[in-house]
């Protein structure tokens, strides 16, 4: 029943805050932050509470496989086969529910002091209760439709929180765009549940994951997980949605599009990894992308004005290093990062919120500097998050991205190349946070008159979640992966000098990309404008956009006007002609009717006479 | 000489009430066509008749007798019709006379 609870607990949250919102629009007057935020942080508290309870328990368990399962009622029925509406908690899923509550336990309560002048504040809450309860569904469910459940749930609850805002028309066009792009990667999800039944004829998560499977029903399988992953998870060529989701309120970013929901790709990847990582095309194919993915976000993160946009790129830089992780077979590393990189993304987020939330909305870096003095919590937590990100010893971020780059260099799958890339976009990352870090808090203030009157540190229900996860991103890489997965080959691991040298050469990037960012950014303040290199929005506005636009242009016009328009002309005209035949009949003259009245009558009743009676016949 | 027989009234009744249909088709003044119809009705009646004498029934008899009572009323409304369509068309012609196309 734990497990249950865990699961409908923000449900209920949802629920009440729904009912809430509702029942406040009539009288328009908006109910306190303070009501509606306790309601959903405690359901969300709730939450977290019980998975420390089911962890312990979990832990307590030994034996192998190490889960918990509650299964709750038989779901789908087909013939013999049978899909059960049910949860399991094992180590994977535990780590993510931890993520998840913790977290969004931390971001809730940030939101009551974020939120607090909002009228929707109840419809907010309501949402945010709803996307952690479909989150839960995710990383919980036994089974892969559960689990798509989930997965459609989240996409459902980003829609409705990008657009949160809905009054503005370019946060609801950042909404549509997030589930549209989403979209794509769905179909992939679905077409991957036809081929994982087909070829094994379960749907069970884990039963899938360690099937064995024909190689190229394999490959065709890992690829389009791999797909829904790039959909979720912002990976190339999916991923130009997730800068404009910053339309969004700031710890919606934080919790959905930085800590959470993203990472679910790398979820399914680890859920599923032995399937996965048994085909060596699939696998190939994901560290590329990931690779790829972490250097080009990495470089248009270098090029952006706007604070929130900036994390945002970062996030799928990020991103790019966990599946760069799978994409070598190390799958615990990318579990690993994920943990991390929400405790300190999300802490960046929130930081980067209470700024945003202290100068009334401004967001363009050019227009800050030195906030350090007049936002202190802000600044120290920022800077802890800022150390993560850039991967300084001893805070969380050295651990895991130092450990994906030693995977990328040193497993079966990896490649010089790979952790090159990957280096080289971990020098990338302290150059842009640097550059962002410098340009707000360091050097001379240019507020306006009227923000500078105004600036002030945020109140203390926003900067005890900073300080909380301050600490978790300083201590969350102490203790390794949160979860050993099988697959990783440990006999590849190279020497201990590898991993030092690794070690070293990612700290020196870090601090060489800190360095030049500082020496350009401490004294050339002046506004830059936003590059857009790789024009990958517009490539994909005239291809698709436009030949979406043209298909259906054309096929308007062959369907509409030929076939349909066609068919309603020509029954028209059916008609039309077989009026004009009968009219003929219809002379006006009541002696024509008269005669064919006789002829009728005669032709009846010589039917009946000869044809039916048989008089006729002589 | 031929013996009459009933049977040979059926003949001519029938003929007459040919003659009034064949009239009442083709020919195009209305007052004719009442006649046509007066024809019919005789020719009936003379049916009527040659079976009532046939069959040895009186019921026969009494039909005719209704159907003359009718046949006058007819030809009375039926006067009165041609009168007033004579008046607002200036016709009797049923060639002329087709409102109903309208």
């Amino acid at each position: 029943m734990l497990i249950t609870l865990l699961v409908f607990l923000p449900l209920f949250g949802f629920l009440v805050n729904g009912a809430i919102a509702l029942g406040s629009k009539a009288d328009s007057k908006h109910p306190p932050a303070v009501l509606t935020g306790a309601i959903a942080t405690l359901a969300m508290a709730g939450s977290f509470v019980l998975a420390l309870v089911l962890n312990a328990k979990l832990r307590a368990l030994g034996g192998e496989p190490m889960a918990i399962e509650e299964s709750l009622f038989s779901w789908i029925r087909l013939g013999t086969h049978s899909v059960d509406f049910g949860f399991r908690f094992d180590r994977l899923s535990a780590a993510f529910t931890l993520v998840i509550t913790g977290v969004g336990s931390l971001i809730h309560l940030y939101s009551i002091g974020y939120m607090s002048h909002d009228s929707g504040v109840a419809r907010y809450f309501a949402y945010l209760n709803l996307f952690c309860f479909m989150m839960l569904n995710l990383v919980l469910g036994q089974t892969l439709p559960h689990v798509f459940l989930g997965w459609e749930g989240v996409g459902l609850a980003s829609y409705l929180l990008i657009g949160f805002w809905f009054r503005d028309g370019e946060k609801v066009r950042a909404g549509q765009k997030a589930f549209v792009m989403n979209r794509i990667g769905d179909l992939g999800f679905l077409l991957a549940m036809f081929v994982g039944f087909h070829a094994v004829g379960t749907l069970d998560a884990v039963a899938l994951g360690q099937s064995v499977m024909a190689p190229k029903l394999a490959m065709l399988f890992g690829v389009l997980i791999f797909l829904a992953c790039t959909g979720k998870s912002a990976q190339l060529p999916l991923f130009t949605w997730l800068p404009d989701a910053m339309a969004g309120p700031t710890p919606v970013s934080a919790l959905i599009h930085a800590a959470t929901m993203v990472t679910s790709g790398v979820y399914l990847l680890a859920r599923l990894q032995p399937v996965i990582a048994g085909s060596p095309a699939t696998i190939a194919l994901i560290g590329g992308v990931g690779a790829a993915t972490a250097l080009i976000a990495a470089i248009l993160a270098c090029f952006q004005s706007d604070i929130k946009k900036i994390l945002a790129y970062s996030t799928i830089s990020q991103l790019g290093f966990m599946f760069a992780a799978c994409g070598v077979g190390a799958f615990e590393s990318g579990v690993f990062h994920v943990m991390t990189h929400a405790f300190f993304k999300a802490l960046l987020f929130l930081g980067a919120g209470s700024v945003i939330h202290a100068l009334s909305g401004n967001q363009d870096i050019f227009r800050m500097g030195g906030l350090r003095k007049s936002l202190p919590f802000t600044f120290w937590t920022f800077s802890a998050g800022w150390a993560a990100i850039l991967g300084l010893p001893p805070f969380s971020g050295f651990f895991s991205k130092d450990e994906i780059i030693h995977d990328a260099l040193v497993s079966r799958h990896g490649s010089l190349v790979l952790s090159g890339v990957l280096l080289f976009s971990a020098l990338l990352t302290a150059f842009y946070m640097t550059r962002l870090y410098v340009l707000v808090f360091f050097g001379d203030s240019r507020l306006s008159a009227k923000e500078k009157a105004h600036v002030h540190e945020s109140p203390f229900v926003m900067t005890i979640p900073l300080m909380v996860l301050a600490g978790a991103s300083l201590a969350g890489g102490w203790f390794g992966a949160p979860v050993e997965l099988a697959s990783y080959e440990k006999a590849v691991r190279a020497p201990a000098s590898a991993h030092t040298l690794v070690m070293v050469l990612s700290v020196a990037a870090a601090l060489i990309g800190a360095f030049v960012a500082r020496a350009r950014y401490s004294r050339n303040t002046d506004s830059e404008p936003v590059l857009d290199p790789f024009r990958i929005d517009r490539f994909y506005g005239q291809v698709f956009g436009r030949g979406v636009y043209r298909l259906s242009d054309a096929i308007g016009r062959v369907l509409e006007e030929t076939l349909v328009q066609g068919f309603l002309r020509g029954t028209a005209a059916i008609v039309d002609l077989s009026g004009n035949l009968i009219r003929t009949v219809q002379t006006g003259s009541a002696q024509t009717y008269l005669l064919m009245m006789v002829l009728a009558v005669a032709a009846v009743v010589s039917w009946i006479f000869f044809g039916v009676t048989g008089y006729g016949k002589f | 000489m031929i013996a009459f027989e009933p049977w040979m009234m059926l003949v001519v009744s029938v003929l007459i009430f040919c003659i009034g249909l064949f009239g009442l088709i083709v020919r195009k003044n209305l007052l004719v066509m009442l006649m046509c119809v007066e024809l019919m009705l005789n020719g009936a009646n003379l049916s009527f008749v040659a079976f009532s004498k046939m069959h040895q029934l009186i019921e026969g008899h009494l039909s005719v007798l209704f159907v003359m009572t009718v046949a006058a009323a007819e030809s009375a409304v039926g006067l009165g019709l041609v009168i007033a369509l004579f008046r607002t068309l200036r016709t009797v012609d049923s060639d002329q006379i087709q409102l109903l196309r309208d």
